[in-house]
């Protein structure tokens, strides 16, 4: 039973490749239908926030600069952290009403509701893996460019699962509770400001610091700036995400195919 | 073979007292739930290339039945099985996205419908002729109107070659020329023995369209038939509910009105004894009478009777306006005036009917004045089909 479930989630973009690129393809140009603006928007909501807390931090706080990436620039230090967050906060964000916004669809056709966590987390993930990749481009004409790197997509793609696997949950979560919407909210500005993002990890009070391994994002946030910025390999760091992900996308999953087929009854 | 086949379905829905005890059940499965029987013991099974219509007064449970055929429903308990592929078109457009254009749309809803990509491209062209949509087709769903909505559904929905198509009321939106051509297409589905499911208020369609027709009560079957004869059956139901005495007084009490020209007594159906008659046979003659008394002087004004098959459903109506040869006023205040019509060979078949009568100004299109007759019962006889006509055989050997 339970594997069954697990074989239905595990492979369902893959599976339902078409159906899945459709519904991808009109999320993502959905978002800019309409909009003079388009996909430019993308671009400037984190460029502004970046400035806003580079601003906030270097210059009103006079955070330390983060001395462990040597002499990183703030708002590079800061952009390393920044945009992968974004994707994760930005998937997490919307996936209280992706399917309550696809109520008319899964009332009334039948398909593999299962692929709609999957649409909801590889947008996000797509629009801010454009802007990470611009990022890297801009880097490596700084130096910074180290055979490291190419871990970096190994990284994001966990983060990947991680997220979709939290999505899952939320999604389907909120199909019964709408509450959930709120506590997503709140929750993920708690975590934003727990995870040393816009501020360096060594501002914390060194006896606080070992609780940051228990924190996938701070472990994910961290490999970026260890691969990117110094050209190290995060052991710590990935023995935590590969097997933290890997469950919760699987858990995600498994809580999602459970709950699946009452969806009808509630939406 | 069986292409659809229902074995003792029921569908309950489950009624909570919080929202939260929903998930509680699922997660930990414990019942925390009273039920609502929806659909209790439907069985039923479609012989593959056969269609079946599905009619009932609202919150009968049509709907829920369709869900569950389509699969975006689960049964409480009982089985469904259905065999090939099954398009839907329980709401139309479900998938739509307003701000896409038609052609765009096209695609996604081809691709939840199961169809494979480098197909749509060849179905393309043939969904945008069908729909008639033309330079449409490139403008965002939104602007469209509700026809054209249901047009570009109806079109992807039956291009993509389904086994099975279930319809929930789809021919109600949309044009005389685009239903017309719905009927084709479902017909011309028929003749390539795909198996329909057909859910709709029009008993004319059902009975056009569907072979066999279920009658949903209160979420059981009521009957189970050819189509015709549940059409039948569920009409005359209808009809006898609507004659509820509280309703029928309402047509009659339009006291509201500015014009007092005359006052129509009654409207009654005689036969040609001049009895008067509630239950008529197929092809008799009848008279239908009204009694009108005219409160003005010097009034003109055409008489008129029609014969309804439901409240405000004309079956047929019969206008004085353009026969010379009836006297029409000007009449005297306190004028008592009888106004016959004889129906020859009435034709309807079966059912039920009530006459209008009544009075209308001199170019017979404000109505002074109507008055409703009883319910007239049409006493059944052998044949089928909803009109009888007066015919001579003619069979010529060689």
């Amino acid at each position: 039973m339970i594997f069954q479930l697990l074989r239905q989630w595990l492979f369902a973009p893959i599976v339902h490749y078409r159906l899945f690129h459709n519904f991808v393809r009109q999320d993502f140009t959905g978002q800019f239908a309409g909009s003079f603006g388009g996909m430019v928007w993308l671009f400037i909501t984190p460029i502004v926030n970046i400035l806003i807390y580079s601003f906030v931090f270097s210059v009103v706080f006079r955070a330390p600069m983060p001395v462990e990436y040597g002499n990183t620039p703030f708002v590079v230090f800061m952009m390393m952290g920044y945009l992968p967050w974004f994707a994760f906060g930005d998937a997490m964000g919307r996936a209280s009403t992706l399917l309550l916004e696809k109520a008319p669809l899964i009332t009334k056709v039948m398909f593999p509701v299962q692929i709609i966590p999957g649409v909801g987390t590889v947008v996000p993930y797509m629009v801010h893996g454009i802007a990470l990749s611009l990022f890297l481009v801009y880097l490596s004409t700084q130096g910074y460019f180290t055979l490291m790197w190419f871990w970096l997509p190994v990284i994001f793609g966990f983060q990947f699962l991680f997220t979709m696997g939290l999505v899952a949950i939320l999604s389907a979560l909120c199909v019964f509770l709408r509450d959930v919407q709120h506590i997503v909210t709140l929750t993920l500005t708690s975590w934003f400001f727990l995870t040393p993002i816009v501020y360096p990890k060594s501002l914390i009070p060194v006896e606080y610091q070992p609780w940051l391994l228990l924190n996938p994002m701070h472990n994910f946030v961290d490999s970026y700036r260890e691969l990117i910025l110094l050209g190290n390999f995060p052991m710590t760091s990935f023995l935590i995400i590969v097997p933290v992900s890997l469950f919760t996308y699987c858990f995600g999953g498994w809580v999602f195919m459970r709950i699946r087929h009452a969806f009808g009854d509630v939406l | 073979m069986h292409s659809i086949a229902l074995e003792n379905v029921n569908k309950d829905f489950r009624i909570y007292d919080r929202p939260q005890d929903r998930l509680l059940e699922l997660l930990l499965r414990k019942q925390r739930h009273k039920n609502f029987h929806v659909l209790q013991d439907i069985s039923f099974s479609v012989l593959e290339g056969r269609s079946l219509g599905i009619i009932g007064d609202n919150g009968a449970g049509k709907s829920t039945l369709m869900k569950l055929l389509v699969g975006t429903l689960q049964p409480s308990s009982g089985s469904i099985a259905i065999k090939g592929k099954v398009a839907a078109l329980l709401e139309l457009g479900a998938g739509f996205h307003p701000e896409f254009t038609g052609r765009r749309n096209i695609y996604l809803n081809a691709a939840l419908l199961g169809v494979a990509d480098d197909n749509i491209a060849e179905l393309e062209q043939r969904i945008i002729e069908f729909s008639e949509l033309g330079d449409f087709i490139d403008r965002p769903v939104k602007t469209y109107s509700s026809g054209m909505y249901v047009r570009l559904a109806f079109s992807i929905a039956t291009m993509v070659d389904p086994d099975v198509l279930v319809i929930d009321e789809a021919l109600s939106v949309g044009d005389i020329a685009f239903q017309k051509k719905c009927v084709e297409r479902m017909n011309e589905f028929r003749q390539q023995n795909k198996t329909m499911i057909f859910c709709s208020h029009s008993m004319y369609h059902v009975q056009e369209l569907c072979d066999t027709a279920i009658w949903l009560e209160k979420g059981r079957i009521r009957e189970i038939g050819e189509s015709h004869k549940v059409v039948g059956h569920y009409e005359d139901y209808c009809n006898s509910k609507s004659t509820d005495p509280h309703e029928v007084p309402d047509i009659n009490v339009v006291e509201d009105r500015k014009i007092k020209d005359c006052k129509v007594f009654y409207s009654m159906v005689r036969n040609l004894d001049g009895e008067e008659i509630d239950e008529v046979e197929p092809l008799s003659d009848i008279i239908l009478e009204s009694k009108i008394e005219i409160l003005q002087d010097g009034l003109v004004c055409n008489f008129g009777f029609a014969i309804m098959r439901t409240l405000d459903e004309i079956q047929s109506a019969y206008l004085t306006t353009d026969l010379t040869d009836v006297p029409k006023g000007p009449f005297k205040k306190g004028d008592i005036i009888m106004a016959r019509i004889r129906v020859n060979a009435i034709s309807m078949r079966v059912g039920e009917f009530y006459v209008i009568g009544g009075v209308a100004d001199s170019s017979g299109l404000l109505w002074y004045e109507t008055k409703l007759s009883k319910l007239i019962k049409i006493k059944s006889t052998k044949g089928v089909g909803s009109v009888v006509m007066r015919v001579n055989w003619d069979i010529e050997c060689p």
